[in-house]
């Protein structure tokens, strides 16, 4: 199981209602993109990264591996704004740090709400969310079956990958290749198969064609809304104010 | 009374491979019935024709002595009699955590959100993995996995639970943990059928044992009778239970009189050799008890 999804599932505001967590990060996404990034940005950063860490107690470790790849991405994409190539050679653009610097400061502050999202909620929670928002069953339900069985699948792969390993199949490039080619084969009519046997396990229990469970839902706290109402006010108005 | 029957079942995979040939099999109320044969003789198939899933291209299956349909409508009503619960758990838990995976069941028999929430509960209790209900199912373990599974067919109170190898995998802690709730269902008024391939474990859980082999029922009875008989066993590629040939073997040298029951289990076996019941230094060879030395050797030879 992945670190992510370790987290979603045992951070301490797992229980907390999802309207209070997608408010919140989404709030602040919506802060981050709409204020000048002056003050606005960082302090959506900041908050956002507190509420991670301190209030939902995410494992920091697990919270900077998450951030890595996009910082990664963020960084390549700020160098191209900051940096031109013309005929003189390789310059500093004109205006290019600052812009740059807006960007990396945006969209590093909307990362933090998304990681936030995605480190206190289960997948599962935010399919059912969207499901409550109007999407539709068949889709929130194939997502759903989708997110379970790309566990068993990984699973699957990973022994495949071990055993071919285990039998030197792995020796040299040619051969890894080959190896993967008969690995991603051998995993279609694997999954095919357990798919016909989840139809009758599922059939088996009365299943019509439609997946319902009961789920549980928490609470909205009117309090914790409203707290959260306060910062994203009080942040906008700072945001404003000191730009 | 026969609840579930099976008669003259006849079945091929597609491709033409054999896999029933005019099986027969009766399911009577409220007892343990093992399906017992090889790996690969098609016990898994049988399980599938018995709650409808596969359909026999001919033969037929009775509920409660009358032939069961094939319409949408039948086939509901016979797979709320009839659970069934796979050998790979990963195949049955679908849903995100245990409760919702064990809430599918009721709420497709009808159930309200109430009913269907206090069955889920009722369950998890008496299946004693209540801690287990926001478990997600794919951070559980083998047994536990094993165990949501079974939550997920019990909560729906089938009269027969049918059981495709109910404890392959599990290690004997496990194993024993998921008896122990079986034989609670069973109490409950659950009939139970598994299948095995394993003459031990039949001996020691089921009342009632179908031989299976070369697609059919080769014979049925009470466990007793049918798995002490070697050549039959033989025939389908098994041995007779460990600890039956134990029993046996102390019949014939007179430890154990010849209408005394066969132990069943471990610890009535070893009682039944000298010393086990002695508390204290036993003396070095037991005083007018039966001849130990004729184990080592058939009699009369």
């Amino acid at each position: 199981m992945s670190p992510v999804d370790r987290a979603a599932h045992l951070n301490r505001w797992r229980h907390r209602s999802l309207t209070e967590k997608a408010a919140l990060a989404l709030g602040m996404m919506l802060l981050a993109i709409a204020l000048p990034p002056g003050p606005g940005a960082p302090m959506v950063a900041a908050i956002m990264t507190a509420a991670a860490l301190a209030g939902a107690r995410v494992a920091p470790k697990v919270w900077l591996a998450c951030a890595l790849a996009p910082l990664g991405f963020l960084a390549v994409g700020a160098i191209s704004l900051a940096v031109q190539l013309d005929s003189h050679g390789l310059s500093l653009a004109p205006g290019g740090l600052a812009a740059a610097a807006r960007l990396v400061l945006r969209s590093f502050a909307a990362l933090t709400c998304l990681l936030f999202l995605a480190l206190t909620t289960p997948a599962a929670d935010l399919i059912a969310g969207l499901r409550r928002l109007g999407l539709p069953a068949e889709i929130a339900e194939l997502a759903l079956l989708i997110y379970r069985f790309l566990f068993l699948l990984g699973d699957t792969a990973m022994a495949m990958d071990a055993a071919q390993a285990a039998r030197l199949g792995h020796a040299g490039a040619k051969r890894r290749l080959r190896a993967l080619g008969l690995l991603i084969a051998n995993l279609l009519p694997r999954a095919l198969d357990r798919a016909r046997r989840l139809e009758t396990g599922l059939a088996a229990r009365g299943w019509d064609g439609e997946l319902r469970v009961l789920s549980h839902r928490a609470p909205v706290s009117l309090p914790a809304m409203g707290l959260i109402g306060l910062t994203l006010f009080a942040t906008a108005a700072a945001g404003i104010r000191f730009s | 009374m026969t609840l579930l029957e099976a008669q003259a079942l006849t079945y091929a995979y597609p491709g033409g491979v054999p896999a029933l040939s005019g099986l027969d099999l009766r399911v009577e109320r409220g007892r343990r019935l093992a399906i017992l044969g090889p790996n690969g003789a098609g016990k898994t198939t049988l399980l599938l024709h018995l709650n409808g899933t596969l359909r026999p291209s001919s033969g037929r299956v009775l509920l409660d002595g009358a032939a069961a349909g094939y319409s949408r409508e039948k086939l509901s009503h016979w797979r709320r009699r009839v659970g069934l619960v796979l050998q790979d758990s990963d195949d049955q838990l679908f849903a995100a955590s245990v409760a919702e995976d064990v809430s599918f069941g009721p709420l497709n028999l009808g159930l309200s959100d109430e009913e269907a929430r206090a069955r889920v509960e009722e369950t998890l209790a008496a299946l004693a993995i209540a801690d287990l209900a926001d478990r997600p199912t794919h951070m559980l373990s083998f047994g536990q996995k094993k165990r949501a599974a079974l939550a997920g067919a019990a909560a729906m109170r089938p009269e027969i639970l049918l059981l495709d190898e109910p404890t392959a995998g599990l290690d004997q802690r496990g194993a024993t943990l998921l008896l122990d709730v079986l034989k609670q269902l069973q109490n409950g008024g659950t009939t139970l059928v598994f299948t095995t391939h394993d003459a031990d474990l039949a001996w020691a859980f089921a009342d009632d044992v179908a031989l299976f082999g070369q697609g059919r029922v080769i014979v049925q009875g009470a466990a007793g009778d049918i798995l002490v008989d070697a050549a039959r066993m033989n025939e389908a590629g098994l041995t007779v239970p460990f600890l039956a040939q134990i029993g046996l073997k102390l019949r014939r040298c007179g430890a154990l009189g010849a209408q005394a029951p066969l132990p069943r289990d471990e610890a009535s076996a070893l009682a039944l050799f000298p010393g086990a019941a002695v508390v204290g230094p036993a003396s070095s060879k037991p005083q007018g008890g039966p001849d130990f030395e004729a184990l080592t050797s058939e009699p009369g030879s």
